[in-house]
C-alpha cells in the first residue's frame, strides 16, 4: 500500500469521520450539520527522533512520508531499536458498527426524536434552553513499516439539553443528557429525563450555600469516575514518569496506596466512550489492573514507555483525531465496585456531602471536583440540596481515605466533553464506578 | 441567491519536548473551508476539512437548504484586509530558539526538567460572499508551552514556563524566567493577614462566569446574574470590560463569524463598573430588543450563533508597587479546579503561587485556597488591572489584581 522508507520506521494513521449534529435553542431549529471527513496522521522514527505530520491530502500520502523520510537519518539496525521492537504487528479488521452506522439512519429521524424530547422542557422555571442530537462514527486505519495492518471502527451518539433555570432570584444552569452506541438506545427515555429535569430544578429551588469545612464525601458513580480518572488516573499515564527517577520510585509497582477493597482497572474494550480496542499506534488493548487490593500493580503505557521501562505494552496511546500524534491517555477507568449497598454506607454517615453530578475536575498535586448538584447527608439520610464552588484532596492522600465501595456500579459514556492533556482536548474517556465513600475531603 | 464563503488555514511546525530535550518535530498543514447559501430566509451550509472543490460546498450547501433553518437577516458588506505578522518565525528559527532555551534550561537549571511544546503558528481566515464582503485576517505566533517539574517531586508537573507573541526576545525572557526560577527555589513564609493583595493572569473562571452573565441570550431571559440591571453600577469605578476584537490584543479575528466589524474593534460592556451593554449576534439582538454587538460565534461550518465573545478587561492601571503602598502581595501562577458557584461565589485551589513585591517574584509559597465573589473582586476588593514590564510571558500582558480571603 505505502513504500515505506529504508532503515526507519514508519507509520500512518487514516481517519475517515461521519459525523451529524442537529441544535435547537428553545423550539427553533439552529442547525442540521452532516458531515463526512478524512486525515491522516504519518509518523517516522530514526532511533533518535520523531518527525510527524498530519495532513488532508488523504491520496498524496506516500510524498508525506517521503518528506518526513527525508529529514530523518536512515540507521540500517533501526529494526533492533527497543522502540522499534516492541511495536506489534497485528493485522485484523474489527468494523462492528458497519451494518448499523449511525450515518445510515435518516435525518429526520434524528430530527423528530430531538423533537420530542423537547416537548419535556415546558416548565415555566427553565427560561431557556438549548439542545443538540449529535452522533459520529469513525474508521480508522493503521499501517506500518513492521507490517501493522488493522481497521476498526468506533460510533457514538447522544442527547444534551443545556437549561437556564430561574426561581425569582436563584439562578443556575444545568444540563442532562445520555449517550449511547445506537440509534436505538436513544428512544424510549422520558421518563430518564422527566426525572433528571425535575432533579434540576429542585436543586435550583432550594439549594442553600454550603458550610465550608471538612467532611466525609460520598461519591456518586460519575463523581467516582471523575475523582478515579483526577485524583490517580493521570498518574497511572506512564509518559509522566519516563525518565523521571522520583516518580518511578514514589510509584514503584507493589506499593500499598489503598486500602485493601481497592481495585482500579483501564479497560479500552469496553463498548463506550473510552472505546478503543486498538490504540492509535495499532496496539491491542488490554484491561490493565492499575490497583490490585490496594497496591499498585501496573500503568498505562504507550509502545515508547512500555520499552523504555522494560514493561509490557497495554494499549493506551491515543490521538484526540488525525492532527495529533498518540500519547498515553485513559480509555475507560474505573474503580470496582464493592460489596455494600448505598442504603447501609449513607446509613453510618452523620455529618457529610453526596455529589450526584459534576462540571469538571482536575488532578496536580491537589484534586479538584467542582460538583453541580450535591447534598447535605444528615444522620444517615441524604436531604438538603447544597451550592459548592469545590471539593479538594491531597493525590498522595485521598486513595488511602477510601472507606466503602457499593455494590451498586455504573460504567458511563458522555456526551461532549472529555479528557484534556495539554494540547490534545477533548478526548474521549470512559469512566465510573461504584458509590464511594472518602473519608475527608476539603468542601468550599 | 447569495452566496458566501469561509476559510481556515492553519499552518505550524511544533517540537515535541520531554525531559528538557526535543523529542520530535510536527509540521501540520490544515485548511478547513465552508460554503453558505442563503435563499428566502433560510440557509444551508457545506463545510469540509481539506482542500474541497468549492462547487462540491456549495451543492452540500444548497442541499443543506431542505432543513428550514432560518437567517433572516442581511449580509455584511466592505473589504477589510490586516496582515498582523507579514513575516512570522520559519521553522528553522523556531528550532534554534527551542535548542537555545533548552541548552539554557539544562544547563543552569538541572534541578527541573521540562516537556511539552514549542510551536510556530500561523492562522489565515478569509469570509467572501456575493454582496461585495471580503474579508482577511492573517497572524501568526511563536508559542512556548513547557512544563515545568523539579526532579526531586514526585508531582506529574509543578508549574509551567510560558510565552506566547508575533516576536520573541530571549534576552527579555531570560531575565523574567532566571528570576522566577530563582524564586521557585526560595521557599518563603506566607505574607501575614487573611486577606490580602492577589495578583492573577485573566482569571479562566471569573472569565467563564462573566461570559455566561453577559451572554445578551441570558440577560434578556432572566437567566444572567446581572439580568435587568443595564445602566447600573456594578463594579468598581475603574472597571471596564469589552468585548474586544482587536488582533494586537486579543489575537483573534477583527470579524465574527457573520462578518461584522465594529467601531475600533471594540465595544465596552461594562464602562466604569457600569454595566452598558451585553454581547449579542443579529439574532438575538433583534429578537430581544437589545444593541447588536457583532459577538455571532460558531463553528467555521456551523449556522452562526451567539456563543461565546472576545472579553478584555481595559488596563487602567500603571504602578502595581504604587497601587500595594509596601504592603506584600501574592502572584499566582497556577490555580486549577476552582470555580463560581451561580450566585457569584469563588473558591479556588492554588497550586504554585509566588510572594510578590508589585515587580518582583520574591520566593514560592505553600499551597492555600483563595475565596471571594465576582461583586468583590471587580469592586470594593478591586486593586486594578495592569500591563507589568517585569513579567515577561507574551505580548500585552495583563495582570489583575484583588484582595481575596485566604485559607492555607
Amino acid at each position: 500500500m505505502f513504500d515505506f522508507p529504508k532503515h526507519l520506521y514508519t507509520d500512518v494513521r487514516i481517519e475517515e469521520t461521519s459525523t451529524t449534529k442537529i441544535s435547537y435553542k428553545k423550539s427553533t431549529l439552529q442547525e442540521e450539520k452532516v458531515r463526512h471527513n478524512k486525515g491522516a496522521f504519518v509518523r517516522v522514527f530514526d532511533g533518535k527522533r520523531w518527525y510527524y505530520a498530519s495532513t488532508t491530502d488523504v491520496e498524496k500520502l506516500q510524498d508525506t512520508i517521503d518528506e518526513l523520510a527525508s529529514m530523518a537519518t536512515p540507521d540500517e539496525n533501526i529494526d533492533d531499536h527497543p522502540v522499534v521492537k516492541a511495536f506489534e504487528t497485528n493485522q485484523d479488521t474489527i468494523l462492528q458498527y458497519e451494518d448499523t452506522a449511525i450515518a445510515n439512519v435518516p435525518v429526520g429521524k434524528k430530527r423528530a426524536l430531538m423533537e420530542e424530547y423537547l416537548e419535556l422542557l415546558q416548565a415555566e422555571a427553565i427560561v431557556h434552553h438549548k439542545s443538540y442530537y449529535v452522533d459520529a462514527r469513525t474508521v480508522k486505519s493503521i499501517y506500518s513499516s513492521k507490517g501493522a495492518n488493522v481497521t476498526f471502527d468506533k460510533q457514538s451518539c447522544g442527547i444534551r439539553m443545556d437549561l437556564d433555570i430561574v426561581f425569582g432570584d436563584k439562578k443556575d444552569q444545568a444540563s442532562v443528557s445520555r449517550a449511547a452506541i445506537h440509534f436505538e438506545e436513544l428512544a424510549g427515555l422520558k421518563d430518564y429525563f422527566e426525572t433528571e429535569i425535575d432533579k434540576n430544578l429542585a436543586f435550583v429551588r432550594d439549594a442553600e450555600p454550603v458550610e465550608a469545612g471538612t467532611y466525609p464525601v460520598l461519591l456518586s458513580p460519575l463523581a467516582t469516575g471523575v475523582f478515579t480518572h483526577e485524583s490517580f488516573g493521570h498518574k497511572s499515564e506512564a509518559d509522566f514518569m519516563v525518565g523521571d527517577e522520583t516518580m518511578a520510585k514514589e510509584w514503584k509497582l507493589g506499593k500499598e496506596i489503598g486500602q485493601k477493597h481497592l481495585n482500579i482497572l483501564d479497560d479500552g474494550n469496553v463498548h463506550g466512550s473510552g472505546y478503543a480496542p486498538y490504540d492509535d499506534e495499532g496496539t491491542k488493548s488490554e484491561k490493565t489492573s492499575i490497583i490490585t487490593d490496594g497496591k499498585l500493580t501496573g500503568r498505562l503505557h504507550s509502545i515508547q514507555t512500555a520499552a523504555l521501562m522494560e514493561e509490557g505494552p497495554t494499549g493506551n496511546a491515543r490521538a484526540v483525531n488525525f492532527e495529533f500524534e498518540p500519547i498515553v491517555r485513559m480509555t475507560t477507568t474505573y474503580i470496582d465496585k464493592g460489596d455494600k449497598p448505598l442504603k447501609d454506607i449513607v446509613a453510618n454517615v452523620k455529618n457529610g456531602v453526596y455529589i450526584d453530578t459534576i462540571k469538571h475536575g482536575s488532578g496536580m498535586s491537589t484534586f479538584t471536583i467542582a460538583p453541580d448538584r450535591a447534598y447535605k447527608i444528615e444522620n444517615g439520610e441524604i436531604t438538603t440540596p447544597i451550592k459548592v464552588s469545590v471539593v479538594t484532596g491531597s493525590v498522595f492522600k485521598t486513595l488511602s481515605l477510601v472507606d466503602e465501595l457499593s455494590e451498586e456500579f455504573e460504567l458511563l459514556s458522555f456526551v461532549g466533553g472529555g479528557c484534556g492533556k495539554m494540547e490534545q482536548f477533548p478526548l474521549s474517556v470512559g469512566f465510573g464506578g461504584p458509590y464511594t465513600l472518602v473519608r475527608e475531603l476539603k468542601v468550599e | 441567491m447569495k452566496k458566501e464563503t469561509l476559510s481556515i488555514r492553519t499552518k505550524e511546525t511544533t517540537a515535541r519536548i520531554r525531559n528538557t530535550a526535543i523529542e520530535a518535530v510536527r509540521t501540520k498543514d490544515i485548511v478547513k473551508k465552508a460554503v453558505r447559501v442563503y435563499d428566502e430566509g433560510k440557509i444551508g451550509i457545506g463545510g469540509a476539512v481539506g482542500d474541497v472543490d468549492e462547487r462540491t460546498l456549495e451543492q452540500q450547501a444548497t442541499d443543506n437548504l431542505q432543513a428550514g433553518v432560518l437567517y433572516p437577516h442581511s449580509l455584511e458588506t466592505g473589504k477589510d484586509h490586516r496582515d498582523l505578522n507579514p513575516s512570522p518565525m520559519d521553522a528553522q528559527t523556531m528550532v534554534q530558539h527551542t535548542e537555545n532555551v533548552l541548552n539554557t534550561l539544562r544547563k543552569d537549571f538541572p534541578e527541573f526538567s521540562f516537556s511539552e511544546a514549542i510551536t510556530v503558528r500561523e492562522t489565515t481566515y478569509t469570509m467572501q460572499n456575493s454582496e461585495g464582503l471580503d474579508l482577511s485576517y492573517h497572524d501568526a505566533a511563536f508559542e512556548l508551552g513547557l512544563i515545568l517539574k523539579e526532579k526531586k517531586s514526585a508531582n506529574l508537573f509543578d508549574g509551567f514556563v510560558v510565552f506566547e507573541g508575533r516576536n520573541f526576545d530571549p534576552k527579555r525572557f531570560w531575565k523574567f524566567n532566571r528570576e522566577y526560577l530563582a524564586a521557585y527555589n526560595n521557599p518563603v513564609d506566607f505574607p501575614k493577614g487573611d486577606k490580602i493583595p492577589v495578583f492573577t493572569f485573566q482569571s479562566p473562571e471569573a472569565k467563564r462566569f462573566l461570559m455566561r452573565s453577559l451572554n445578551g441570550e441570558n440577560y434578556a431571559t432572566n437567566s444572567s446574574l446581572f439580568s435587568g440591571k443595564m445602566g447600573e453600577k456594578l463594579f468598581h469605578e475603574k472597571f471596564t470590560l469589552e468585548q474586544n476584537r482587536n488582533p494586537k490584543e486579543s489575537r483573534t479575528a477583527f470579524f465574527d463569524n457573520e462578518g461584522v466589524r465594529m467601531s475600533e474593534d471594540r465595544v465596552p460592556l461594562i464602562e466604569n463598573g457600569v454595566l452598558k451593554n451585553v454581547f449579542t449576534d443579529k439574532e438575538t439582538a433583534k429578537r430581544y430588543n437589545l444593541n447588536h454587538t457583532g459577538a455571532a460565534g460558531g463553528a467555521y461550518d456551523g449556522v452562526p450563533s451567539l456563543s461565546t465573545a472576545p472579553l478584555r478587561i481595559k488596563t487602567d492601571s500603571k504602578d502595581i508597587k504604587k497601587a500595594l503602598k509596601g504592603q506584600p502581595a501574592i502572584f499566582v501562577v497556577v490555580s486549577s479546579g476552582g470555580d463560581f458557584t451561580a450566585d457569584g461565589t469563588f473558591a479556588a485551589p492554588v497550586q504554585l503561587a509566588f510572594l510578590f513585591d508589585g515587580e518582583k517574584l520574591l520566593g514560592k509559597l505553600e499551597e492555600f485556597t483563595m475565596r471571594s465573589t465576582i461583586y468583590k473582586m471587580y469592586g470594593e476588593d478591586y486593586i486594578g488591572t495592569f500591563n507589568p514590564d517585569t513579567i515577561y510571558i507574551g505580548d500585552d500582558l495583563q495582570i489583575q489584581g484583588y484582595y481575596m480571603d485566604i485559607k492555607r
